[in-house]
C-alpha cells in the first residue's frame, strides 16, 4: 500500500513533464516541413492530439486532405507521435525517417500509393442525378453552379460537402432523402481501376440521435450490382473495397442508387475513388 | 470496550476543533484554486437563477416597506422571480444569490449595470470578500463542500481512530473529479453533502428519537437541493430491511421507523416551503418537475471511445451490457488508485466484522454502539436491539447511486457527477481500510515512539496521492483519469469524456481578448450567454464583447470562433474548417498536452516558421 501510494504520488508530480510541450511540437513541425512534398499527408497518433498537429501544420492539411476517404492515395505519411501511439494510416508501413523531438517522435513512412483515376466527390458535377419514384417514373434534377437540386425536398439535393459521419470529418455527396422514392446519382465513362473504394454513413450527431432511418446505397457498375451499404445511426462510416479488376483500364458507367426507410433527420453521405 | 471508552473520553474533549480544522482546510483550498476553474454552462444559469431569486427578496423588502407584503405573494411576482430555472429546486441557488448580495465588490453601476438579470439601482452595499462576483456566488458550494468532509470525519469516527478518520475526510475531497464539483454552484457536492448528512442522521435515528426528527429536516434540505434525493429513502430502506431481517425470519414485519416518518412527512413540506415557485400550483408543478427528470432526454457523452446519446437496442447485448459498466469503469478510472485500494481492504475488513469467532481478537471497527443489552427495538429506537451493519449501510450508499445509473432505462447523463453521492461513503471505507493497515503496520513496529507516530505518518503518506492528484487535475478534474487509466493522455486515448458544460475556456480568455475581431462576432459554442456575461462581470472580458449565440448556421457568420473538444461537438469544429477555409486552429487549450478547446481566427497569420536547427 505504501509502495502504491509512493507510485502514485510519484506518477502525479512527474508524469505531467512527460507530455509534449509547444517546443517539442514546433520542432516537430518544422523538421516535417523541411521534407514536406505536395501530395503528402500528416496524421498524430494517438488521433486525440491532431488539434495541436493542425495548430502547427494545419497549413500542410487542406479541407480535402483532412476529410479523406482513406489514406491509400496517400505514399508518404508523416506520423507526429507521442507515449508510443502509431497512427492507424500507418499500418504496414516501415518508417523511412525517424527523429526525436522532446516528448514527440517523428516518422515518415512511404508505402506504394493507389492511383485514384477517378474521385467521384472532386467530379461531383460530371454526375447525373435524378429520383425514381417506385412506379419507375423517373423526375431529374438540376446542376446549380455548386449542387444538384431536385424537386422533391426542394432542397439543395446532392452536394459535395464536409460532412461529420462518425464524429470524424469525411467530405463526401451528402444527399438529402425523399421518402418513397430512389434517390440515383450516375457518373458516365468513369476510368475503372482495380478496385472501386466507397465510403458511407450518416451525418451529423443531433440528426442521428433524432432520426430512425435506415439508409441503403446500392453500388453497380454496368448496371451490375457490386453491393450495398447500410448506415444507420449506429454504423459509422463504413469503408468498402468493390473488386473491378476485370474491369481495370475500361471506362464504365457507375451508378449509386439511395434508398431510406423513413427520411425524417437522414442526411447521407458517401464518397468514391476508382483505384488501380 | 476498553478502546471504545477511550474513544469516548477523547471525544469529550474539544471534539469539533479537527472536523472544523478540516473544514476549513478544505474550504480554503477550493477557494485557493477556484479562480482558475472557469464557468461551468449549467453553473452560469445557478448565477442568473439565484440572482433573480435574490431579486424577490428585494421585492419582498419593497412590498413590506410598502406596507404591502401579500403584493410579493403574488403569483406573477412570485413567478417572476423564482420561474427561472425551475426544473431544479431552489435552496441551493438561493444560498448562491444570497451570497452575491452580500459578498461581492460591487462594480454593478456604469457600464456593467445592464449585465445583470435584474435591475440594479444603485451600488451595492456589501462586505466585499471576492473580488470576482463568480467567487460570491461559489462560496455556499465550496462552504458547504467543508462541511461535508467534516461530516465524513464525524461519521468515520464511529467506527475508527482519529488518524484514520482525518484520512478519510482528506479522501472523501481529494477526488479530481470531486473537487471539480466542489468549487462551482452547481448541485452535485452539495446533494452529496446533503445525502450524507442525512445518511448520518438516518444512522444516528436507529438509537436515538431526536435524530429521527431531524432525518426529516435534512432531507427536505437535501429534496430542495436536487432530485438525487428522490433515491436517498430507497437506499436507507435496503439497509433498514437487512438490518431487520431477523424479523422475517421471525414472521414478524419491521416497524415503520421515526426517520422515514420523518422524511416522507417533513421532507415534502420543507421542499414547500422552500420553493415558491411551488406555492401557487403544488400539485401541477411538482408534477412538472417530476416528469422532468424521469423523462428526461439522453445527453451525448463518451465512454470507450464510443458517443452514446440513444439507449442501445434490446437486440444489441454486448452494447447494452458495455453501457452498464460505465458508472463501475468510471469510477475504477477517476478515483485515485491508492484511495481505491484502501477502499479494497476497508471492504474486506466490513466484510469480514461479523464472521470473526475469536473475541479476543482486537476489533476491526470502533463500534461505540454494539447492541444495547435487552434493549428492545420500537418505530423510536429501530436500532436498539440488532446490530447496525455498517458494512450493508456503506455498502448501499456506494453502490446504490452507481448501479441507479447503470440500469438500461436511466437516461443517459454521463458524467461522474451524478453518482458523486457514493464518493463521501467510499472515502469512509477507504478509512476503514487506512485504518487496517495501520494497525498491521503498528503491530510489525516496536519502539513506542514509532508505533505513536505511525498512524499520522500513514495517514498522511496514503493521503499524499489523492492530494496530489487532484492538484494535478486542476482546473481540469473532468478529464482527469488516475494511475490506472493512464492520466490525461491515457483518458484520452481510451476514449473516456474529457470535459462538459464549456469550463475550459477560461484559459483562452486573454487570448481572444488580445484578438477579438473588428466586426466583435465572437462564436461561443457551449460557453453560454450567461457565462460570458459572467466573464465581463468578473472582468475577465471587455464589456460589449460580441456573442454571436448558439448554432450551427452562426459559425459562418462569425470572425473568431471556439469549439469545446467533446466527442459529439466535431461538427461545430468542421463548421470553422469550411466558414474559415482552414483546418487549422489560431490557438488550442491543452492540459498535459490533451486538447480540450479550439479557437479559430478568419485570416489567422500562417504560424511562424521556425529555421531548421543546425
Amino acid at each position: 500500500m505504501v509502495a502504491l501510494a509512493l507510485l502514485e504520488t510519484a506518477n502525479a508530480l512527474l508524469a505531467p513533464l512527460r507530455a509534449p510541450t509547444d517546443r517539442d511540437w514546433r520542432a516537430a513541425a518544422t523538421a516535417v516541413r523541411a521534407g514536406f512534398r505536395p501530395g503528402d499527408v500528416i496524421v498524430a497518433a494517438p488521433a486525440w492530439a491532431d488539434p495541436l498537429l493542425r495548430m502547427h501544420l494545419g497549413d500542410l492539411i487542406p479541407v480535402a486532405v483532412a476529410g479523406r476517404l482513406d489514406a491509400a492515395r496517400f505514399g508518404r505519411v508523416w506520423e507526429i507521435s507521442q507515449r508510443g501511439a502509431r497512427a492507424p494510416e500507418t499500418e504496414g508501413s516501415r518508417p523511412a525517417q525517424s527523429s526525436r523531438h522532446g516528448a514527440l517522435t517523428l516518422r515518415r513512412y512511404e508505402r506504394p500509393a493507389s492511383q485514384v483515376s477517378f474521385d467521384f466527390v472532386a467530379e461531383w458535377n460530371r454526375a447525373i442525378v435524378s429520383r425514381v419514384a417506385p412506379g419507375g417514373q423517373v423526375s431529374w434534377c438540376y446542376r446549380a453552379p455548386d449542387h444538384f437540386e431536385c424537386a422533391d425536398p426542394p432542397a439543395q439535393s446532392v452536394k459535395a460537402e464536409l460532412l461529420e459521419i462518425d464524429t470524424s470529418p469525411h467530405l463526401a455527396l451528402a444527399t438529402s432523402l425523399a421518402s418513397h422514392a430512389t434517390t440515383v446519382i450516375e457518373f458516365d465513362r468513369v476510368p475503372l481501376g482495380r478496385e472501386l473504394a466507397v465510403g458511407a454513413g450518416l451525418h451529423n450527431v443531433w440528426l442521428r440521435k433524432a432520426g430512425k432511418g435506415t439508409v441503403s446505397l446500392r453500388v453497380l457498375v454496368q448496371g451490375r450490382e457490386l453491393g450495398r451499404i447500410q448506415a444507420g445511426n449506429l454504423t459509422g462510416w463504413t469503408l468498402r473495397k468493390f473488386d473491378t479488376s476485370a474491369l481495370a483500364g475500361q471506362s464504365e458507367s457507375v451508378r449509386f442508387e439511395i434508398t431510406v426507410d423513413d427520411p425524417n433527420s437522414r442526411y447521407f453521405g458517401f464518397a468514391a475513388e476508382a483505384r488501380s | 470496550m476498553a478502546d471504545v471508552g477511550q474513544a469516548k473520553r477523547r471525544g469529550k474533549g474539544p471534539r469539533w476543533i479537527v472536523p472544523l480544522a478540516l473544514a476549513l482546510a478544505s474550504s480554503g483550498w477550493l477557494l485557493a484554486v477556484e479562480g482558475r476553474q472557469g464557468l461551468a454552462r449549467d453553473e452560469a444559469q445557478y448565477f442568473r437563477a439565484g440572482e433573480r431569486y435574490w431579486g424577490w427578496f428585494e421585492a419582498l423588502g419593497e412590498a413590506v416597506a410598502a406596507r404591502k407584503p401579500g403584493r410579493a405573494f403574488s403569483r406573477a411576482v412570485v413567478d417572476s422571480f423564482w420561474g427561472d430555472n425551475h426544473e431544479h429546486p431552489p435552496l441551493m441557488k438561493t444560498l448562491y444569490g444570497l451570497s452575491w448580495r452580500l459578498f461581492h465588490r460591487c462594480d454593478c453601476v456604469g457600464p456593467k449595470q445592464g449585465l445583470h438579470p435584474i435591475a440594479v439601482h444603485g451600488k451595492h452595499r456589501t462586505l466585499p470578500l471576492f473580488s470576482r462576483e463568480s467567487t460570491a456566488f461559489r462560496f455556499p458550494a465550496i462552504l458547504l463542500a467543508g462541511l461535508g468532509v467534516a461530516l465524513v470525519y464525524g461519521f468515520a469516527r464511529r467506527f475508527i481512530g482519529p488518524w484514520a478518520a482525518a484520512g478519510a475526510a482528506v479522501l472523501s475531497v481529494a477526488q479530481p473529479h470531486y473537487f471539480f464539483h466542489a468549487q462551482i454552484s452547481c448541485f452535485d457536492v452539495p446533494i452529496a453533502v446533503m445525502a450524507l448528512l442525512v445518511a448520518w442522521a438516518y444512522w444516528k435515528s436507529l438509537r436515538s428519537p431526536r435524530w429521527g426528527i431531524l432525518c426529516g429536516v435534512f432531507y427536505g434540505f437535501a429534496l430542495a437541493t436536487k432530485h438525487n434525493a428522490w433515491l436517498i429513502p430507497c437506499f436507507l430502506v435496503v439497509h433498514y430491511l437487512w438490518m431487520r431481517r431477523g424479523d422475517f425470519l421471525r414472521l414478524r414485519p419491521p416497524r415503520v421507523p421515526l426517520a422515514f416518518v420523518s422524511m416522507a412527512s417533513l421532507g415534502p413540506i420543507l421542499l414547500f416551503a422552500l420553493w415558491p415557485w411551488l406555492w401557487h400550483a403544488p400539485v401541477a408543478r411538482t408534477r412538472e418537475w417530476l416528469q422532468r427528470h424521469t423523462q428526461h432526454e439522453h445527453y451525448n457523452f463518451e465512454y470507450l471511445g464510443q458517443n452514446w446519446n440513444l439507449p442501445p437496442p434490446p437486440t444489441q447485448t454486448g452494447r447494452w451490457l458495455l453501457r452498464a459498466t460505465f458508472p463501475f469503469v468510471s469510477t475504477a478510472f477517476t478515483v485515485p488508485v491508492t484511495t481505491l485500494a484502501l477502499a479494497a481492504a476497508g471492504a474486506v475488513v466490513l466484510a469480514r466484522r461479523r464472521r470473526k469467532d475469536a473475541p479476543a481478537d482486537e476489533p476491526d471497527l470502533i463500534n461505540p454502539e454494539p447492541p444495547e443489552p435487552g434493549a428492545r427495538a420500537s418505530w423510536l429506537r429501530p436500532g436498539a436491539d440488532v446490530d447496525l451493519a455498517p458494512g450493508m449501510f456503506l455498502a448501499v450508499q456506494i453502490l446504490g447511486p452507481l448501479a441507479t445509473l447503470a440500469f438500461p432505462s436511466t437516461p443517459i447523463f454521463g458524467g461522474v457527477k451524478h453518482f458523486l453521492t457514493a464518493m463521501p461513503f467510499l472515502a469512509m471505507v477507504a478509512g476503514v481500510g487506512l485504518a487496517w493497515v495501520t494497525r498491521q503496520a503498528t503491530s510489525l513496529v516496536r519502539p513506542l515512539r514509532l508505533r505513536r507516530a505511525l498512524p499520522a505518518a500513514l495517514a498522511t503518506l496514503l493521503c499524499l496521492p489523492a492530494v496530489a492528484e487532484t492538484q494535478r487535475s486542476h482546473p481540469d478534474g473532468v478529464g482527469h483519469y488516475n494511475l490506472l487509466a493512464g492520466g490525461f493522455a491515457g483518458g484520452a486515448s481510451l476514449g473516456m469524456n474529457r470535459q462538459f458544460w464549456g469550463y475550459s475556456v477560461l484559459p483562452l480568455l486573454p487570448w481572444i481578448k488580445a484578438h477579438r475581431p473588428p466586426s466583435n462576432r465572437v462564436y461561443w459554442h457551449d460557453v453560454l450567454h450567461d457565462a460570458v456575461m459572467m466573464y465581463v462581470r468578473d472582468g475577465r472580458l471587455p464589456v460589449g464583447i460580441g456573442d454571436l449565440g448558439v448554432g450551427e448556421p452562426l459559425v459562418a457568420q462569425s470572425d473568431l470562433g471556439i469549439v469545446i473538444l467533446e466527442k459529439h461537438f466535431a461538427v461545430y469544429e468542421y463548421l470553422h474548417w469550411e466558414a474559415y477555409q482552414t483546418t487549422r486552429p489560431a490557438q488550442v487549450y491543452a492540459h498535459e498536452g490533451v486538447p480540450f478547446v479550439v479557437a479559430y481566427q478568419r485570416g489567422a497569420p500562417p504560424p511562424p516558421q521556425e529555421p531548421l536547427p543546425p
